[in-house]
């Protein structure tokens, strides 16, 4: 039975419909909590669980999805340099709130791991949870984390972010839109960048360089951490 | 055929990603050397955004769908998530709080900053240029 499931169509087909099922959702809806990938990763285990099959033949299909994801990270650098011109204006601003965010994130979540003793492979699996899932799991994978867990952290830590990212606005008192855009990115990715883009122009286009630009400088600093 | 070529371009610069990945003495995951690679064509001129643009929206925009499987894998610890809920909710949610904040306020140190030493540069001009106009003055009074 399960050779019908281990055919690459299925894995490729489920994860498709699951998907599309969960964009249309977040469509209706208008919730932050409504993530499509969220959605599809909870409907596609569901699938998995309640029919019995085997993880392994739905990742037959699996596996050519996942080959599209290093050209997705590649292509990160289209979207910094469609605003290579906000880049030159304000590099310096950037690049110090993106290397002291990246920091701080890696930081407290060291700390916090450390302080609630979750085990190394876990630690590695949450360090880089605030950049882009790209970037964070060629940074946990090659260092014994669980890429599932890694994953599900950065989904989440983006979806704090999209929903909160307001109030801490308001609660930090940040005034300059430069500063709200940057943190919003650092600290919370693509998700939180769709939101900050509903929050103005200039705070869209910092959000959406932190993205690049805090990958980049988390993956430099975890070459001397992990 | 536009669509071929574009993902030929990409999955070229993936490859070559992936040889220097191989060759450099340190570890440095090639999908971000990919980026690097990508940015450095992009800004060189060596590659124009109309050269890979429709492709690399049809990534960037489909971003999160490519990570449906590497999510799913879930279903193989959830165990870790059982046992561990409590605190990965609490670690995701200071650290995002921290990270807004040491980000926030590290960007409006900077601007700040900015603004004093540019301030401080203009009005650095302004007294050397009244400087040496009252140098001028003196030389011409010594002159006379």
């Amino acid at each position: 039975m399960s050779e019908i499931f281990a055919s690459p169509y299925f894995g490729v087909a489920l994860s498709i419909v699951t998907f599309g099922i969960g964009v249309k959702l977040h469509q209706k809806l208008k919730m932050q909590v409504c993530n499509p990938l969220i959605i599809a990763i909870v409907l596609t285990s569901a699938v998995l669980l309640i029919f019995g099959i085997p993880y392994d033949a739905y990742n037959v299909g699996g596996e050519v999805i996942n080959m599209f994801l290093a050209p997705a990270t590649a292509c990160l650098a289209v979207a910094v340099y469609s605003k290579i011109d906000i880049l030159k204006a304000y590099w310096l601003p950037v690049l110090v709130g993106c290397a002291a965010g990246s920091a701080a994130s890696m930081g407290s979540v060291y700390g916090l791991c450390r302080m609630f003793g979750l085990d190394e492979s876990l630690t590695v699996s949450l360090v880089p949870k605030s950049v882009t899932t790209p970037i964070a799991v060629s940074i946990s994978s090659p260092a014994g984390g669980v890429v599932p867990v890694t994953v599900v952290a950065v989904i989440f830590t983006g979806i704090l972010g999209g929903i909160f990212a307001p109030l801490l606005i308001r609660i930090f008192k940040v005034s300059d839109p430069v500063a709200a855009g940057l943190a919003i990115g650092a600290s919370s990715h693509a998700v939180g960048t769709s939101r900050a883009i509903e929050l103005g122009e200039i705070e869209g286009a910092m959000s959406g360089l932190a993205i690049g630009v805090c990958g980049i400088i988390t993956v430099l600093f975890s070459m001397f951490v992990l | 055929m536009k669509i071929i070529k574009q993902t030929g371009i990409i999955f070229t610069v993936c490859w070559l990603s992936l040889l220097i990945e191989k060759a450099l003495p340190f570890a440095f995951p090639a999908s971000v050397i990919g980026m690097v690679l990508l940015l450095l064509c992009l800004v060189t001129g060596l590659l124009k955004i109309e050269h890979i643009q429709e492709k690399a929206d049809f990534l960037l925009g489909n971003m999160a769908f490519f990570f449906v499987p590497a999510g799913v894998g879930i279903i193989n610890y959830f165990d870790v998530l059982k046992n561990y809920a409590i605190q990965l909710v609490i670690i995701c949610v200071v650290s995002t709080v921290i990270t807004f904040a040491v980000t926030a306020w590290s960007v409006k140190f900077t601007v700040r900053l900015l603004e004093r030493v540019t301030k401080r540069a203009g009005r650095g001009i302004s007294e050397r240029e009244s400087l040496q106009g009252k140098n001028a003055e003196e030389g011409r009074k010594e002159d006379e």
